[in-house]
């Protein structure tokens, strides 16, 4: 009699648990929490973390919470494929996403094509993701190096046209090609390019190039030097007398919220084309920023940014897709529009770039400005992702 | 004059004395890391059995990677523990391995020819950095590997067709024919027993090689460099040569990485990379050849365990460095190896 | 003629000159490393962490308000008692080993990188810079030199001066030199050499502190500063001979001319390669260096 009762126990559970099991949905996050690359890292993390939040106290996606799992990838894009093989198959993540650089992105991108799940990055601006790299796996909700110098060219010839333009860029993959990218549009747009100069990563002496510098006599100087390298090429420029009667323009990782402080007064005028901004007037960026300085004290940067719409990204895809599974979802994000603080983006089906409205800021006193704006369509560029 | 060494023993034609095997303290000491590396392997393969049977992926990738950096760490306590030279750019040969094999995969997914290209290389490689950096020891050494390893990194971070700073992508999954059947570089368990059978190979033939008369001149050289030329060894050759052998076994170590993680990327040939390996050696035990294989689990598990705790896992490995070179100087073999010796050298007699 | 003129005046001097600053920070940098290796035979990994801690506590003790100037001292002051106690705790027990050169490389190997993460946990990953002490910039002949920098040069050449005098001419100097050139001997005539030994080797890290307050301005502060001049001083320190003052000097002051030159000719990326050239070159030529050990020229 007592085996019937059990057995009959037994089956009932069998019956209920399916409804009670709201599992959460996991998303794992490889992002570089120590290195060089941790500020960044960090600002991926609140933007997430803050998102994240928002929509789990609105009864998260389709009913399920969404949690949020880091490993730290030190920028190393062996560490990163390591760290993504785990989230995939011991964690079991539905999503992944936080890499930094260009390397990690890609390599991870080939990690989740063999598990078959699927990622993006919210950072990464090196075209060859979503253009000779693309991956059927990989999303792009960032805006790409092409999408900012097509804004900060365009601005950049309103404030000087037929401007003498100097190019300076640090020597490697990313820093030529932004220079080749900037200097093709600003050509196209009249301007005329008298100097190009890469220096070596890291490199502590920025006065070697002066003399070039100041025998081109440039009106604009382009530079695409990141991190501690533009805070010795713009202060050495400073102490050198070269920033007077030049505009400063650069590509979004050149002055940012981490080097800002340390360049001080010479990023006086520094103008770059982003895809955010603090500055940027709707309500609902005026919300985000305040929640996040809020939490975290610091004001958010594109990183930040980006990576709280991503989560936003992720639940319209599911919603729409009904569903986790990655075919579905990947379906559901392409062609999907969703808001964001910035406006509304949409993420394009031929090589999974999101499209959105381009900003240019300018530093005034200390803090970035919104100087101008390009609609999406006009920043975007040609879908040159040939695989899918 | 009667031979007065001559004794009734010897004129009998029939009983030759028996061979008196050499029973010094190298041959011990190695026999002791055969015995060691004989425990680690039976582990290695429960590990597997154990791995394959749940379904798992991802600790067998990770194990097979921590073998790969095993026998990239085995080649630098080639140098460090034989020849007393120590290499701080070393990465150098295991990330011209990884280049090469990713490079030719790429084009023809042949097990075979990836290998055989990266032991062509990496000997004419080895062979000519080899002649500049063995004009120099001690610290001297240490900063030339150094720096052409940094060179060398920079040239590859640069140049477009390697894939630049973003590294190499897109390497097939490989089917490797061993005669008696085919496995494929993506299967976790087959690829991990395959890697250890791999590894296993190169600590054997760097075992051989050393407890020869020309490990002996090593050993020799690390004690004393300037007394060898005095006994006749030229200390040129040896080192080059063991030089060449340290490069050849990295590289061949480095080739297997694009298999298991599908790229190649210039970070493989930074200093970080040379580092740990330097690491693992000390944390396993210098000289010792197992300690190599040791350490590089050891500090893979603590990686990946501290690395999941805190962000700040470099100062953990840090003082545990420090911690190992002030008061365990011989490393974790270097202590449990005189026990195995003590055990084998009690039966032998 | 006239373009010739031209050419030094705009391109050649100018880059001379700033070769010039940086050849002497690179020098500051390089002095402690060569004492310390002169007098210990120790390698010291993690020369250029202590560079960085000295830039740290320039820019920590300057926005708490301390000026510049007492910055120089105070700096210095307080990494004597750090290198003291680093020498003391961690490199005495290791020195009396056999393979010593190859243990106190890999401990300071480690000691660098656990003072670097320390470094990025107390003063995060963000780059930081204390403001220039000096500002404006002198007018030389139509070309622009900020004051900073010939203040940079004139001090740091009146340091390496101090320094090579209290070396070679003074009392203490004479102490230093005796014990590195025979432990024993000096020690049985009564100097106290495990005292010398570690107030060198504390010397040697203040050296490097005060390099950090000085350059902090140019070069800026961040965690993996201690990375910038690592590698160029050990070759300043190589190709001048290790232990040897008048070689880092020279070495230092010559490389920095060569690559400043140099980058005028071909792509500034290959000036590394130069360097390294030259220091492989110089080892296979001649192994001590242009000018030998310090207890020994």
């Amino acid at each position: 009699m007592t085996k019937i009762v059990l057995a009959g126990l037994l089956a009932t559970t069998v019956f209920t648990a399916p409804a009670l099991a709201a599992d959460p949905i996991k998303i794992g996050v490889v992002t570089p929490l120590s290195g060089t690359y941790a500020p960044i890292g960090q600002q991926v993390r609140w933007g997430l973390e803050l998102a994240t939040k928002e929509v789990n106290a609105a009864g998260g996606i389709m009913g399920r919470q969404v949690q949020l799992l880091f490993e730290d990838e030190e920028a190393n894009p062996a560490v990163a494929v390591q760290k993504a093989d785990k989230l995939f198959e011991v964690q079991k993540v539905d999503f992944l996403t936080g890499t930094v650089n260009s390397g990690s992105t890609l390599a991870v991108g080939q990690t989740a094509e063999r598990a078959g799940k699927l990622i993006a990055t919210t950072v990464s601006f090196a075209d060859s993701i979503t253009t000779d790299k693309c991956s059927p796996n990989v999303f792009r909700v960032n805006a790409r190096a092409g999408q900012q110098s097509a804004a900060l060219a365009a601005w950049v010839v309103k404030q000087k046209p037929k401007a003498k333009v100097f190019l300076l860029g640090p020597d490697y993959e990313m820093g030529r090609s932004t220079v080749a990218t900037f200097k093709k549009r600003v050509e196209g747009l009249g301007a005329t390019p008298v100097g190009e100069v890469f220096a070596p990563l890291d490199s502590k002496d920025y006065t070697q190039y002066f003399g070039q510098l100041r025998q081109a006599r440039p009106e604009v100087l382009y530079t695409s030097t990141a991190g501690n390298d533009t805070v010795r090429l713009l202060t050495q420029m400073q102490d050198f007398g070269l920033l007077s009667n030049l505009l400063v323009v650069g590509a979004s990782g050149t002055v940012t919220s981490q080097n800002i402080s340390a360049i001080g007064a010479a990023a006086e005028g520094f103008g770059t084309g982003v895809g955010y901004s603090t500055q940027i007037d709707n309500p609902a960026n005026k919300k985000f920023v305040a929640d996040f300085k809020a939490a975290n004290k610091i004001d958010p940067d594109l990183y930040g940014a980006d990576s709280y719409g991503l989560i936003y990204f992720y639940k319209a895809a599911v919603e729409k897709a009904q569903s986790t599974d990655t075919d579905k979802v990947r379906a559901a994000m392409r062609d999907l529009s969703w808001d964001t603080p910035q406006g509304k983006k949409t993420m394009r089906a031929g090589d999974h770039q999101a499209i959105q409205p381009m900003y240019v800021v300018q530093v005034s006193g200390g803090a970035f400005k919104v100087v101008d704006q390009v609609a999406g369509e006009d920043a975007i560029g040609p879908d040159e992702c040939a695989r899918f | 004059m009667r031979n007065i060494t001559a004794s009734p023993a010897s004129s009998a034609p029939a009983a030759a004395p028996a061979a008196i095997p050499v029973r010094d303290q190298l041959g011990l000491q190695m026999r002791a890391s055969h015995v060691l590396m004989a425990v680690f392997v039976v582990a290695a393969v429960a590990f597997a059995a154990i791995g394959a049977a749940i379904g798992d992926t991802f600790f067998l990738r990770l194990a097979t990677e921590a073998l790969i950096f095993a026998g990239f760490a085995l080649s630098v306590d080639i140098l460090l523990g034989f020849t007393g030279l120590l290499s701080l750019g070393h990465a150098l040969y295991f990330g011209f391995g990884a280049y090469v094999s990713a490079l030719v995969l790429k084009e023809t997914p042949s097990f075979w020819l990836a290998i055989g290209a990266v032991l062509a290389s990496s000997l004419v490689a080895g062979f000519i950095t080899g002649l500049v950096a063995n004009r120099v020891r001690g610290v001297y050494f240490a900063l030339v590997t150094f720096g052409l390893a940094q060179v060398v990194a920079k040239a590859v971070y640069n140049t477009r067709e390697l894939g630049a700073s973003d590294g190499l992508i897109g390497v097939p999954i490989v089917p490797i024919n061993l005669g008696v059947g085919t496995l494929m570089s993506n299967a976790p368990a087959a690829f991990f027993l395959f890697t250890l059978g791999f590894v296993v190979v190169l600590y054997l033939i760097a075992a051989y090689l050393l407890e020869t008369p020309f490990g002996r001149i090593l050993v020799a050289l690390r004690a004393n460099e300037s007394r060898v030329p005095f006994l006749g060894y030229s200390t040129r050759s040896a080192r080059l040569a063991a030089y060449v052998l340290a490069s050849v076994i990295a590289a061949l170590s480095g080739a297997l990485y694009p298999m298991l993680r599908g790229f190649v990327s210039p970070e493989l040939l930074f200093f970080s990379t040379s580092g740990n390996a330097v690491i693992t050696v000390v944390v396993g035990g210098v000289g010792t050849l197992a300690g190599a294989f040791y350490g590089s689990i050891i500090l893979t598990v603590l990686k990946s365990v501290i690395g999941t705790m805190t962000e700040h896992h470099l100062i953990v490995i840090g003082l545990l460095f420090i911690g190992t070179v002030i008061f365990l100087p011989k490393g974790l073999m270097g202590v449990v190896r005189p026990w195995v010796m003590r055990l084998l050298g009690r039966r032998a007699s | 003629m006239t373009a010739f003129l031209d050419y030094f005046q705009f391109v050649l001097a100018p880059q001379m000159i700033t070769g010039l600053s940086l050849g002497v920070a690179v020098v500051l940098v390089a002095l402690g490393l060569t004492i310390i290796f002169g007098l210990l035979d120790v390698i010291n990994m993690a020369h250029g962490e202590f560079y960085a801690v000295g830039a740290y506590l320039a820019l920590s003790l300057g926005f708490a308000g301390v000026s510049f100037w007492l910055l120089l001292i105070i700096v210095p002051a307080v990494m004597l008692p750090l290198g003291y106690i680093v020498e003391r705790g961690l490199i005495q027990r290791v020195f009396n080993k056999p393979d010593r050169h190859v243990t106190t490389l890999l401990l300071t190997f480690g000691l660098g990188l656990v003072v670097e993460d320390v470094l990025k946990v107390i003063f995060g990953g963000n780059t930081q810079r204390p403001p220039t002490p000096i500002s404006g910039a002198i007018d030389i002949m139509g070309v622009l030199l900020p004051n900073y920098r010939l203040f940079l040069i004139l001090f740091g050449l009146a340091v390496i001066a101090a320094v090579a005098l209290v070396v070679n001419r003074t009392r203490l100097g004479a102490v230093v030199r005796a014990a590195a050139f025979d432990r024993n001997m000096a020690a049985s005539l009564g100097v106290p050499v495990s005292q010398v030994y570690a107030g060198t080797f504390a010397f040697g890290v203040a050296l490097a502190g005060l390099a950090g307050v000085l350059l902090a301005p140019v070069f800026s502060v961040f965690p993996t500063m201690g990375r910038d001049f690592i590698f160029l001083a050990f070759t300043v320190v190589i190709v001048g001979g290790m232990g040897s003052i008048m070689g880092t000097v020279v070495a230092g002051l010559l490389l920095t001319q060569v690559q400043a030159l140099s980058s005028l000719i071909v792509s500034p990326v290959w000036s590394d390669p130069i360097l390294f050239s030259i220091m492989v070159l110089m080892l296979v030529v001649r192994p001590q260096g242009l000018f030998g050990r310090l207890g020994h020229a």
